[in-house]
């Protein structure tokens, strides 16, 4: 049985049951005193407009350089994919596929992962909710990992600063990564796990 | 599946007798947890909640070592470089200053890495030492339970452990071409994060919860 069928809502941020009061425009939780709604307000329209925010950002984080690096005066560009085959060719294919996984493979199972579960959320598709709800819960606990090549740039801007000998400077398209990371990062605050099981038992609960 | 006469009841027990789980809204009949048991949504497999042996003594322990671990290792030197006799270190703040002497967009990025990495980290151990302090002194219980809602906002964007993951990146990108060195700052910086963790996994949120509403005013013995 769902709580909503019961007439009591969950508090989103302590977790507190509250019964629900008809006829009243706002209810806060008894315990926190955070607002308490049935489902998150909007989840799905605003977890959509993060998405495909994300999705725009996504083509200029993965053309643009993310960094430079200058060498006697020479100075040679740096894309996220060009990093990682550099990474083969030195032979450190461990730490290549840990940034490959991070940068390349996070963010894009994020993005498609994502939409997935709001198509099938939408469309009522018959896809197992358990299954969707680990999914949910893994690109939750995933998205974050993705920063891990800004925090690398930080680390090397810092570090290789020798004028014109040697020195490492950020692109743009560190900056555009790092907006796809903290836009899907929101969209998947902004969903609401609950309506991966509503769908399961009635059609009509997730407006 | 439950028949629709138990579900009656289970609508009319009090609200202390149910759970409900906030990942799939599951609605259920609440488990009685001894000392260190766990609870799991039967539905989604989520965990629910878990009960812990002295949690606000032990939390508190651990964060008080956290904040002392956090100067160092934020501003202590993380490793060194050298290139044709010129050495180079790196400390988390030095690498916020110079992506913001960058200029320009790059701007933002040194603000989000600063945020990720020194300010939210901080925010959250000094509101988990300020409500654990509430519980233990038993004052000011309704900021501790605003300052505890402000906790669950920042938890995923303190990103410590990435940034670990960063770290290793970054010498294993350096080692060929400048020999880094590791310093002091880096075995802070790995015990701040051991700490962090392990406060993660001490302080259950549950108990808090009661502890803050009053609910419960033994959690602290």
């Amino acid at each position: 049985m769902r709580a909503i069928d019961a007439g009591i809502l969950i508090c989103v941020e302590c977790h507190q049951l509250n019964r629900q009061v008809l006829d009243s425009t706002g209810q806060n939780c008894t315990r926190c005193g955070a607002r308490v709604h049935a489902r998150r307000t909007d989840s799905l329209r605003r977890t959509w407009a993060l998405l495909v925010t994300a999705a725009l950002m996504y083509i200029p984080a993965n053309f643009l350089p993310i960094m430079t690096v200058y060498s006697l005066g020479k100075g040679q560009p740096d894309t996220i994919m060009s990093g990682v085959i550099e990474l083969i060719h030195y032979d450190m294919v461990p730490i290549a596929l840990v940034v490959f996984v991070a940068s390349i493979l996070v963010p894009t199972f994020k993005l498609v992962g994502l939409t997935l579960l709001l198509y099938s959320v939408e469309r009522h598709q018959p896809l197992s909710a358990r299954q969707r709800g680990w999914m949910y819960r893994f690109i939750e606990w995933i998205g974050r990992w993705s920063m891990l090549d800004i925090f690398v740039i930080t680390i090397l801007v810092a570090l290789v600063n020798f004028g014109s000998l040697a020195s490492i400077e950020a692109g743009f398209g560190a900056v555009a990564f790092c907006s796809v990371v903290i836009l899907t990062m929101l969209a998947a605050v902004t969903f609401d796990p609950r309506l991966i099981w509503d769908n399961t038992e009635s059609d009509n609960d997730h407006e | 599946m439950v028949d629709s006469v138990e579900l009656q009841q289970l609508v009319d027990l009090p609200l202390e007798e149910l759970v409900g789980c906030h990942e799939c809204d599951m609605l259920l009949r609440k488990p009685q947890l001894a000392a260190g048991d766990r609870a799991e949504c039967p539905r989604c497999g989520f965990v629910l909640y878990s009960h812990n042996h002295q949690v606000i003594r032990r939390s508190l322990a651990l964060v008080l070592a956290a904040l002392l671990l956090y100067i160092p290792a934020n501003f202590l030197p993380i490793m060194q470089i050298n290139v044709l006799g010129q050495s180079s270190e790196d400390t988390i703040w030095s690498g916020v200053l110079s992506l913001y002497d960058a200029g320009g967009l790059l701007k933002s990025i040194a603000l989000v890495v600063f945020l990720c990495s020194m300010v939210i980290p901080l925010i959250k151990l000094l509101i988990q030492l300020l409500v654990l302090l509430s519980i233990r002194l038993n004052v000011g219980r309704s900021y501790g339970l605003l300052l505890y809602r402000m906790y669950h906002h920042l938890r995923e964007w303190g990103m410590l452990e990435v940034y670990l993951m960063g770290i290793l990146v970054s010498i294993v990108k350096l080692i060929d071409i400048a020999s880094p060195t590791l310093d002091f700052g880096l075995a802070c910086f790995v015990a701040l994060l051991l700490v962090q963790v392990w406060l993660e996994v001490t302080m259950e949120p549950h108990q808090i919860w009661e502890a803050l509403s009053g609910e419960d005013l033994h959690a602290s013995h």
